[in-house]
């Protein structure tokens, strides 16, 4: 088991959202400024990691075919820890994300990662897997932020970029969101064609 | 399969439970943390809408989905005592309601207004809570060496709505942005300044405005007759 | 009147705010299948069942359960339970009646317990205040029913624009995805149109 490829793996060759295309609710939905970006990448790593951790823990004693339930009961619960930690300590964050946050229960990648690996390999190599793909899903949902937030709001962590320029609005809203990916993942097969 | 049967919904039983019982102790240590703060929020809302009173007590009217809370203010102007109240009013927006906070003077002309509580799309509607910073990603050096300190100001939306009546309509003119310059033109119409893209939050503010408005007058009315 | 709001929810949630289009959420299902017109038909069929259902339950649960008895906390743990069981139901539902449905939908079918639209309304409904209002189980539903009927509205358009491009003519880096999600910011901008609508 080559552990650093573990991990790396999912930042660039398995990156949950450009490769393995799951995860895309919440990406194109909280990457209207990176301060959402960034907190939805601690929040989903938190769930990553400690689901993985657990789950590769209690993967001998969870029959087959409850298993599904038995891990989406695992991940509902950290995500409700997650709530209930930023809804005490960092309130503006919470309104922020808003019902993102629950619904990181339903994100692809926790639910994916726990079936496809934890679910079969030691813990060790689960956290390294969930650090690896949370670091992936942070880099992209980043960069998307980074774009979507300068070019639309004329804005990165609610400081103005240029004063007194208006910025173009379409960029913060759901068509901007869909441009926006489209345009990296062409822009990744490029370079991954090139690579060939 | 019914020995398939007990032993899977056996153990996810058990799952569940030890879920409840791990999130009601996190629930346990974080629930006072989440109360405290719609109290601190509420109050410095009653500071901005009410400047310079001394906001009494609350008071509730009607119960349940028909609660009207409010507040009475009291100040002193040259010895003589002035009132004004402060409601907490809830409108439609784009998406979910719009809770403010809206303070008023004995003639029903506006002291100020504090959105506490809206979720609509960041970059439009919820510029409503944006307050204009002078500072800029430039200053981004000074800034983390604590150099450059922001001011906090209220929200530019929010702050035309002082001086306006609330007894009267208060109209959206579409003019960009409000800028100091604006203000008396607009003062003079009764109007605000909608943020552009986003109509329909402004709307939503001035209906709570009027919905609470007339509450507060009925209640008021009715507490004098008493 | 209560006619007009209801029909002002549906009008809401399918055109105005249409839970793909401009809500962004049940994207992973959006684009896995809305390659072909009658997977797509299916399995928005299905969505609109399990969503109405879904708002159903969980509302029930929220209001005379979890309210009551202060344990809010466990909404999101209950929901998706409610919300994995039913789709459990409707597999099984599609697996008697139409044996090929079930087949063309395979991984899918079980993946829509994990479609963000589903959970997504179910906290929508709560949210919406629809718990304190007057007739708020029949608005939840109405709410439900339309978040389904909108993504399967935004997948059938999708799925028909996606036969259409396998043929055309483009370069091959931008085939697959990338185009994909540049078809769906174009219908999205359409959907635009929508916003501001008064009902």
């Amino acid at each position: 088991m080559n552990y650093l490829s573990e991990f790396t793996k999912g930042i660039w060759k398995k990156n949950p959202i450009l490769v393995l295309g799951i995860g895309l609710c919440p990406t194109l939905a909280v990457t209207t400024s990176v301060s959402n970006a960034f907190w939805m990448s601690i929040a989903a790593a938190f769930v990553l990691t400690c689901s993985n951790i657990v789950i590769s823990l209690i993967k001998k004693i969870v029959p087959s075919h409850v298993r599904i339930p038995i891990f989406i009961t695992v991940i509902a619960t950290f995500v409700t820890i997650v709530e209930l930690l930023l809804n005490a300590f960092q309130p503006a964050v919470y309104k922020s994300l808003g019902i993102f946050i629950p619904l990181i229960v339903v994100n692809c990648i926790i639910l994916g990662r726990a079936e496809e690996f934890a679910s079969k390999n030691g813990v060790l190599a689960s956290i390294l897997d969930a650090l690896g793909m949370a670091i992936g899903f942070a880099l992209t949902l980043f960069v998307l932020a980074f774009v979507r937030e300068s070019l639309g709001a004329n804005k990165l962590f609610g400081f103005t970029i240029i004063p007194g320029m208006e910025p173009s609005s379409a960029m913060i809203i759901a068509p901007g969101a869909f441009f926006t990916l489209g345009l990296m993942l062409w822009g990744m097969n490029k370079i991954n064609s090139r690579k060939k | 399969m019914s020995a398939g049967i007990i032993k899977p919904s056996l153990i996810l039983t058990v799952t569940a439970f030890v879920a409840a019982f791990a999130l009601s102790h996190v629930n346990k240590i974080t629930a006072p943390a989440i109360a405290r703060q719609t109290a601190d929020r509420e109050r410095e809302a009653l500071s901005v809408v009410l400047p310079g009173f001394a906001a009494g007590n609350e008071k509730t009217d009607g119960s349940g989905d028909n609660a009207f809370r409010y507040w009475e203010g009291e100040k002193n102007v040259d010895d003589a005592a002035v009132k004004a109240y402060a409601f907490i009013t809830s409108s439609p927006g784009y998406s979910g309601d719009v809770k403010s906070m809206v303070g008023v003077d004995s003639e029903g002309k506006i002291l100020g207004i504090y959105i506490i509580e809206q979720s609509e799309t960041p970059g439009l509607g919820a510029r409503a809570a944006e307050i204009a910073s002078s500072r800029t990603i430039w200053d981004i050096g000074k800034i983390l060496s604590g150099k450059l300190k922001e001011e906090k100001t209220h929200p530019w939306f929010q702050r035309q709505f002082a001086g306006l009546s609330a007894g009267e309509k208060i109209k959206i003119e579409k003019a960009g942005d409000w800028t100091p310059a604006k203000e008396q033109a607009l003062l003079e119409k009764n109007a605000i300044t909608a943020i552009t893209g986003a109509t329909i939050t402004g709307r939503a503010v001035i209906a709570g405005i009027e919905k609470g408005y007339e509450r507060l007058r009925y209640v008021l009315g009715r507490e004098a007759a008493q | 009147m209560e006619l007009k709001i209801l029909f002002g929810i549906l009008i809401s949630t399918i055109f105005i705010n249409n839970y793909v289009l401009s809500q962004i959420l049940g994207l992973c299902p959006f684009l896995g299948v809305s390659k072909k017109l009658d997977s797509a038909l299916g399995m928005g069929l299905a969505v609109i069942f399990v969503m109405s259902l879904a708002s159903f339950f969980t509302f029930l649960l929220y209001k005379y359960i979890l309210l009551p008895n202060d344990i809010v906390y466990l909404r999101t743990v209950s929901f998706i339970l409610i919300i994995a069981a039913l789709v459990q139901l409707v597999e099984m539902i599609i697996e008697k009646l139409s044996p090929a449905l079930y087949q063309s939908l395979g991984i899918f079918l079980p993946l829509i317990t994990t479609n963000c639209a589903i959970l997504g309304v179910a906290l929508l409904n709560i949210n919406s205040g629809f718990v304190t209002a007057e007739l708020g189980l029949l608005k939840s539903i109405v709410q439900g029913f339309g978040g389904g009927v909108g993504f399967t509205l935004a997948l059938l358009l999708m799925a028909g624009i996606r036969e259409r491009l396998e043929t055309a003519d483009m370069p091959e880096n931008i085939k697959g995805l990338p185009i994909t999600f540049i078809t769906a910011g174009l219908l999205a901008l359409a959907f635009l149109g929508f916003s501001g609508m008064k009902v």
